[in-house]
């Protein structure tokens, strides 16, 4: 099976899974899950456990369809919605230290920043500081401009938060229809970033990767290869939107205090979800599901849409890592 | 501080004017971009018609009139993002408007085309739109360095983060923060989605089917005991709160006051944070509603200039409104923290 380590010739800088590495996020765990680092749980189980089992399920078969071989050899701390679950810089230590025995890489993962959490975000940054292939996921331009002014060696990726593309489930098909006009279809199956004053800015950054999602309509081939950086790409939620006010977090508050920007909660995100059932137009009663997860809302792209991902993969030279979300791991079991 | 009105007709400019305005804002959408793309990509955040002004006559004119009374003019383009092909097309549409048009500059969301702006117009000022959404200091920093002249923040940031983000930007960028109409559930800089044809997802959720998902079987046994109850609040909450956002479901008061989003009471608060413009927002809203929005605003903030307390200004602010009890729910305050 996959496992980090019975297998470590199966690690994906040495071929496995076609070179294409696999990270592992997870964004509510306060703490590493001993059984994945110490790779006693092969990447099947681990997919297989999460809390959504069916589109985990199907993606665990499609990707080790894809990726034969392929073993987690990476993994994602923090959560990229929001800053109240930034972890703490002796989380992060707990991770750097998990990781190094696992012999994972470590991936900082950081919301949109208010003025507040920039400031806490630091301490989890220098706690990184000198570990070898580690890298800070930023969800904003104010925190990229921040880190590579203080962190000039820093490692940093963009966040798929920014980058700007609609992805909206409800009126996806029509993105690619053949009825729409030419300009509007590209439009909307490609982003801004490769236009100059974008590259201008990758460049100045030293930005050499960028996340992007698993857009249900089909991206053009350039948003794929035309461009200088790596990519990375997240399997199998799409985002779709984020607020600061969060719903779950309202379970708990006071009237007033429900859906303040910011406000105070006990993790209820880490506890229910909320699942919506949106109407695609002209869809007779069928609909999208979208899965409200903390302050943000996301989507998990049907079987086809990872297939069409994974199958890429070959093709694509910048594509080289696939990041999956892993909600709930109920295997803290060590 | 001045107020920032939209505006959407050159008939418009004249009555804002005599109203207190201190700078416009509004859309334009050429022709040749609808031919191009109909509807289905707008070119800024109203569209493709409603709010925006569709001859570049009118742009013209708009900007004649304002600034015969003095006041500048800013032309938005802050869709989310332009591709390159539609960034070749619109770089020598914005140097027209402003050589020939004379608009005073432009209101952007897409940072790479900020940056593209400024290299081929670097005359124009530009705004970085609240789509861009600056959250923090190294926001403002990234902004001055790349030649944007504003930040205008976005809905979500409260008095005290703004307050923060002012100081970051003293002396290098104007600011500009909401203060009244068109609330946003999201942060509207990340929200992926559009109000093309489906409307706002937002406005939609408290509708459509939906279940609470418990997610650890503690949160199981939770949702069929002590959270039972907070669970099904929190979505009539949710509910009460979007409509809220949606001013109020679109309404008015018997006076011709429209209801919704509204910082009027953290007036004081706000100018402490050095912030430089107060927007109104509502393109595509009537002339009446943005003269009726502009004259809340005007009457407060004049209290406030003429050194009326925090709580002198509130207490009129909320006297203004007149809908005390869309005021005492609080879920129609951009300032909630500081609402009195």
């Amino acid at each position: 099976m996959l496992l980090t380590r019975h297998y470590p010739e199966a690690s994906p800088r040495e071929g496995a899974g076609r070179g294409v590495e696999v990270g592992l996020s997870f964004p509510f765990l306060a703490a590493p899950p001993p059984a994945v680092l110490r790779g006693e749980a092969s990447l099947d189980e681990t997919l297989r456990v999460g809390a959504s089992g069916d589109a985990h399920a199907a993606l665990a078969e499609a990707l080790l369809r894809h990726l034969p071989r392929a073993a987690p050899s990476r993994v994602y701390v923090g959560n990229e919605t929001c800053e109240r679950l930034l972890p703490t810089p002796q989380a992060i230590g707990s991770w750097v230290a998990a990781a190094r025995r696992g012999r994972v890489a470590l991936s900082l993962v950081l919301p949109p920043l208010s003025p507040d959490g920039l400031a806490k975000a630091e301490g989890g940054i220098r706690a990184l500081e000198g570990v070898e292939d580690s890298e800070v996921v930023a969800g904003d331009w104010g925190t990229v401009h921040r880190l590579r002014s203080r962190h000039p060696g820093l490692a940093i990726v963009l966040g798929r938060l920014t980058h700007k593309m609609l992805r909206d489930p409800r009126l996806a098909d029509y993105f690619d229809s053949p009825q729409a006009p030419m300009p509007s279809r590209s439009a909307l199956c490609r982003s801004g970033e490769l236009a100059p004053g974008f590259r201008a800015l990758m460049e100045r950054y030293g930005i050499g990767r960028r996340e992007i999602d698993p857009f249900l309509q089909p991206l053009e081939e350039d948003e794929w290869e035309g461009r200088g950086e790596r990519l990375s790409v997240h399997l199998p939620y799409q985002f779709v939107t984020m607020g600061r006010g969060c719903l779950p977090a309202a379970m708990h508050r006071d009237g007033k205090g429900k859906f303040v920007a910011g406000g105070p909660c006990r993790t209820e995100c880490a506890k229910y979800a909320v699942e919506f059932r949106v109407p695609v137009p002209g869809g007779n009663g069928a609909g999208r599901h979208l899965m409200c997860i903390g302050n943000a809302l996301f989507h998990a792209v049907p079987p086809h849409v990872s297939e069409r991902v994974l199958a890429g993969l070959p093709s694509r030279e910048r594509v080289d890592r696939v990041v999956v979300a892993i909600r709930h791991f109920e295997g803290n079991r060590s | 501080m001045k107020i920032t009105v939209p505006v959407s007709h050159p008939e418009e400019v004249e009555m804002l004017a005599a109203g207190g305005a201190g700078e416009f804002f509004c859309g334009y959408v050429p022709p040749e971009w609808l031919e191009r793309y109909g509807g289905a990509f707008w070119l800024n955040r109203r569209g493709p018609v409603a709010g925006n002004l569709l001859q570049r006559d009118d742009v013209s004119l708009v900007a004649e009139r304002s600034h015969a009374r003095g006041i500048p003019v800013y032309v938005t383009f802050n869709a989310p993002y332009y591709t390159p092909e539609q960034q070749e097309f619109l770089l020598p549409l914005i140097g027209r408007l402003a050589e020939e048009s004379g608009i005073d500059g432009v209101i952007v969301s897409d940072v790479g085309f900020l940056v593209e702006l400024r290299r081929a117009l670097p005359g124009l000022p530009v705004h970085a739109s609240s789509v861009m959404a600056s959250l923090n200091p190294g926001m403002v920093d990234f902004l001055a360095e790349h030649g944007a002249s504003r930040v205008i923040f976005p809905r979500s940031l409260g008095v005290e983060d703004i307050a923060a983000l002012c100081a970051a930007a003293a002396g290098r960028l104007e600011t500009e923060a909401f203060v009244l109409n068109e609330g946003c559930v999201f942060e509207e800089g990340y929200c992926m989605t559009t109000h093309r044809a489906v409307g706002a997802l937002c406005v939609q959720l408290p509708d459509v089917p939906h279940r609470v998902l418990p997610l650890t079987p503690d949160a199981a046994a939770s949702l069929d005991g002590k959270d039972r109850i907070p669970a099904r609040e929190m979505m009539g909450a949710f509910r009460d709160w979007v409509w809220f956002q949606n001013g109020c479901g679109n309404s008015v008061t018997d006076r011709g006051i429209p209801n919704g989003p509204c910082g009027l009471c953290a007036l004081h608060d706000l100018a402490a944070t050095g912030v430089t413009s107060l927007k109104i927002s509502g393109r595509s809203s009537s002339g009446f509603r943005k003269h009726s929005s502009l004259r809340m605003v005007r009457a407060v903030l004049d209290l406030v200039e003429g050194g009326a307390t925090r709580e002198e200004a509130a207490r009129e602010a909320v006297a203004i409104r007149n809908t005390p009890e869309f005021c005492g729910a609080g879920y129609m305050c951009y300032y909630r923290e500081k609402a009195s």
